[in-house]
């Protein structure tokens, strides 16, 4: 061991490196430790504001014909808790804690994007905070949290609520998109080295899929957002039937994120109790493969069922008959993780801890949440339940019991390794126990409320249609549960000041989060484990003292880098060396540009909006300054003997897979976008007498070869500079086609007379605007290739910069012959009619 | 990286990718024969689609059966794609018989 320095050398020098200062310092902060915390005292705090909106909804309901709060206010309130408990609460919330759990769960010392961390948190405080103080003065959103059209529309909504809910969740929404791209980057490639995808603890298997759906299922309510807000600010007609758009486009784009949402809530939370059960059931987890298969299954089949929440607008029977199917056959797959659960314990030695109440709480809730989602899910129950109170107690029992309870049993399982404290016990079991009793109180009376006919959302009722004492008690039963979580609340502040300190590893848990010290260090591990069997049945007691004496990889501190490793996607060999950015402000002032551009859209400030988008735009640019190498090094030692090249040397670093899983995600808001187009071409009315649109062919057709010109340049880029040569001027000239592109896409869509005549006009417009944009990008992507070259940190095995500019110049050409595609089909639309 | 290992990778997602192209195609076919009157042959287009999305999950479903430790991915990949093809089987079943644009 005296080649080892010792535990508490190394941590002091690994500290220095990693830690964040105190004071101001901390908003520079970007540590996943630090930040994930951050997330979820924010989620938490969230959550509380939510908790007492739904207090004010249940007194307002309690009694019938009250006038606690009159209309308007009501609209606000309910719009307000649902939308703070699905978008400011829930997915920050298990994001958060992703984001502090996954880089210790899989033997990493940090995610793969700090920085871009530390921005997504930025984003979700400030956009947040928007909504909040919206709120508060009385402007916030009053349209229910799914902002249908056309009560969301301008005619029926002019004030600036609306507006509130698209920028706002808009801006929130930033978070959830670069934590998926983190997060799926994050899980394929920073594993401990040896830990194969068949080692993977499920937990990961479950976060994998999560930031997969969120790729996918995130830009289409982006789009939708966009599209609304383009129609309330500057009357460009997409869900206005008078002018050819559809109100029915808003809900399928909002319901296609909307019900995979529900999924990917849950499954950080299955993923949670996948974990949690196994180390209660003292034996591994039943069925590992088979959950697997199971997840895999969940996340398609729920992109499959977003027609069950519109199956009374008036749908073929067809098309009610795939979505009836599948919404009833997305059941199976979770009744497989169910049954592995209750299998594992049944044929386990279950201890009872606190963790194990929430779980059965959790089994008792969901259950019948599935079960009534199952009678949700045909078509004739569903006509008579829709819109009723079923659906909200229905929708409670999935989330409270799908999310909520698995949460409070994380948040009990993990608090000790956040304090280092273990729970004190008092207060735990009655505020279980106030918790499910209240729950079930206020919300299986739900059920009988709406078989007997209480619709949603109104703000009151008279008193002689039976539905007095059903709501009394309910609202009896949520205040019941509202002091259940105030115990819990009183608890955890009480564990954090008496709790007894432990050492390691409380629950003799087998995942490596607990081979950490607790609390956990700012660099989690002083040296990083070889995996050599399933990850999720290890003796973190056992491995914890070795890794921190420095017996695992990069047991040392070399040049202030703050270096972690990559390995190959599926086999976990080791690939790479990864020197993480360190602590900078940047991500603050770029969320604060970002805000201002946000902020200058709500305002009307319309000028103001573009200073904002450019400089959140210049600020992004100055991230990679000082990033990077400008030498080729070669292979570096990592410690047990082994050497791997840096990630800048190596052409499938996190860098490329993130950008190539952005333009997944970028793809799909784009797919969104030619969906929207094409469905209104086919299904809206009014399109019958609309008339061709005659635009300039030259221009698109000079448009599309420039875009071109500057893909193939890029391409060619990199190839000669793979093989040694110069590629100064290639990248000098892809630059210059896709800005012509630019131009040549902005002179079409000023080319289109009145965009807001019509949905076909206004399509195709938005269309071209986003294939002048993402020419713009690429152009900025080959001139980002071309400095980085002429800074001399690009050379023949240095390529990241060059693979971007292809990565971006390839998708903007895509773009640009798909966009003119649909300009054609769209402008040609009314011509035989 | 072994190529069975990233081709159990594949094959995890690969008849749900199946599952997922079929739906799309079939749920626009639906639309786009009652939107143009496709008439008699709406159904038999869609009945076309509904077989041609069959044969590549029951080719998926029926690979041999993986062995050893390394065989944790492609058994799951195996389960995956069985759950495909029952869940295709099942949920567009109903193009057989289903009033298509009423």
């Amino acid at each position: 061991m005296s080649e080892y320095p010792s535990p508490i050398r190394l941590h002091k020098q690994l500290d220095a490196i990693w830690r964040t200062p105190p004071g101001l310092a901390r908003l520079s902060s970007v540590n996943h430790t630090i930040l994930g915390k951050r997330f979820m005292v924010l989620a938490l705090v969230f959550f509380a504001i939510g908790g007492l909106l739904s207090m004010l909804i249940r007194a307002q309901l309690a009694t019938p014909n009250s006038a606690f709060l009159g209309p308007e206010i009501y609209n606000q309130v309910f719009t307000m808790h649902g939308t703070v408990m699905m978008f400011l609460f829930a997915i920050p919330m298990f994001e958060g804690f992703a984001i502090y759990m996954l880089p210790k769960l899989l033997g990493a010392r940090d995610l793969a994007f700090p920085r871009l961390t530390a921005y997504g948190f930025w984003c979700y405080l400030f956009g947040g905070s928007i909504l909040i103080v919206a709120m508060l003065v009385g402007l916030a959103p009053n349209g229910g949290w799914f902002m249908y059209t056309p009560l969301s529309s301008r005619p029926y909504t002019p004030g600036i609520n609306a507006d509130v809910w698209l920028l706002g969740i808009t801006f929130v929404e930033i978070s959830a998109v670069t934590a998926a791209v983190e997060l799926f980057v994050t899980i394929l490639k920073m594993r401990a080295p040896g830990m194969a995808l068949h080692r993977m603890p499920l937990f990961a298997w479950y976060m994998l899929v999560t930031a997969g759906m969120m790729i996918i299922g995130f830009p289409p309510l982006i789009l939708g957002s966009i599209l609304l807000e383009l129609e309330r600010a500057f009357d460009l007609p997409f869900f206005d039937p008078t002018r050819g758009g559809d109100p029915l486009l808003w809900q399928h784009l909002f319901w296609l994120f909307g019900h995979p949402e529900v999924y990917i809530i849950f499954l950080p939370a299955a993923g949670a109790l996948s974990t949690i059960i196994p180390v209660f059931a003292q034996r591994p987890i039943l069925g590992y493969r088979a959950i697997i298969a199971a997840i895999v299954a969940m996340a398609f089949l729920s992109f499959g069922l977003w027609v069950h929440h519109m199956f009374t607008v008036g749908i073929p029977h067809l098309a009610l008959a795939f979505f009836s199917a599948a919404s009833a056959l997305v059941a199976i797959p979770t009744a497989v993780q169910i049954f592995a659960w209750i299998g594992t314990l049944a044929s386990g030695r279950p201890r009872w801890d606190i963790p194990m109440l929430y779980i059965a709480g959790f089994f008792i809730v969901f259950v019948i949440g599935g079960l009534t989602g199952v009678m949700l899910a045909m078509v004739p129950f569903n006509t008579q339940a829709h819109d009723s109170y079923f659906v909200v107690a229905h929708l409670h029992y999935v989330l409270v019991g799908g999310f909520v309870f698995p949460m409070l049993a994380a948040i009990y399982h993990w608090l000790p390794h956040v304090s280092g404290r273990q729970s004190l016990y008092r207060l735990s079991v009655p505020a279980f126990w106030l918790i499910l009793i209240g729950f079930n109180l206020t919300f299986f009376l739900m059920h009988l409320t709406g078989l007997m006919g209480m619709p949603r959302r109104i703000s009151t009722y008279p008193s002689n249609w039976g539905w007095d004492w059903l709501n009394l008690l309910s609202s009896v039963g949520s205040f019941v549960l509202t002091i259940g979580f105030a115990l819990v609340l009183a608890d955890l502040v009480l564990q954090f000041r008496f709790g007894a300190r432990f050492r390691r590893d409380p629950w003799q848990a087998g995942t490596l989060e607990w081979a950490t010290a607790t609390p956990p260090p700012t660099y989690n591990f002083a040296s990083l484990p070889r995996i050599e069997t399933r990850a999720d049945q290890l003796h973190p007691g056992e491995i914890g003292p070795m890794l921190a004496g420095g017996g695992g990889y990069l047991g040392f501190a070399r040049n202030g880098a703050q270096e972690t490793l990559a390995v190959d996607i599926a086999t976990g060999a080791v690939e790479h060396l990864i020197a993480l950015p360190r602590r900078s402000y940047l991500p603050l002032w770029t969320a604060m540009a970002t805000a201002s551009f946000f902020l200058a859209l709500l305002f009307k400030l319309y000028w103001l909006a573009p200073l904002g988008a450019l400089a959140t735009i210049a600020l992004f640019l100055v991230w990679p300054v000082g990033l990077g190498a400008k030498v080729d090094r070669g292979p570096v030692d990592i410690g047990r003997g082994e050497a791997v090249p840096h990630d800048v040397e190596v052409p499938g670093n996190v860098t490329i897979l993130a950008n190539r899983t952005a333009l997944v995600m970028d793809g799909t808001l784009f797919a969104s976008l030619l969906f929207g187009g094409l469905f209104l071409l086919v299904v809206a009315p009014n399109w019958q007498r609309v008339g061709p649109l005659d635009l300039p062919i030259w221009l698109g057709i000079l448009a599309a070869l420039a875009s071109g010109a500057g893909a193939g340049c890029t391409y060619v880029a990199g190839r000669v500079n793979r093989f040694g040569g110069s590629a100064y001027l290639l990248l000098l000239a892809a630059a210059i086609a896709q800005a012509m592109a630019t131009i040549l896409f902005v002179a079409l869509m000023i080319a289109i007379p009145e965009p807001t005549a019509h949905a076909q006009r206004a399509v195709v417009f938005t269309g071209l605007g986003y294939a002048a944009l993402h020419c713009a990008l690429a152009a900025l992507l080959a001139s980002h290739g071309l400095w980085r070259m002429i800074m001399g940190y690009v050379s023949a095995r240095r390529q990241t910069g060059l693979v971007l500019a292809w990565l971006w110049n390839g998708y903007a050409l895509g773009v640009a012959i798909l966009v003119l595609g649909l300009a054609w089909l769209l402008g040609n639309s009314g011509a035989g009619a | 990286m072994s190529q069975g290992t990233r081709h159990g990778l594949v094959r995890l997602v690969a008849g749900f990718a199946i599952w997922s192209i079929a739906f799309i195609v079939l749920y626009a076919a639906q639309a786009l024969g009652c939107a143009y009157g496709w008439g008699a042959w709406h159904r038999p287009v869609l009945i076309v689609i509904y077989l041609f999305a069959l044969a590549p999950l029951i080719w998926l479903s029926t690979r041999p059966r993986p062995d050893g430790t390394d065989a944790i991915l492609p058994t799951a990949a195996r389960w995956a794609n069985r759950a495909a093809l029952l869940a295709s089987v099942l949920v567009f079943l109903p193009v057989t018989f289903a009033s298509l644009c009423a």
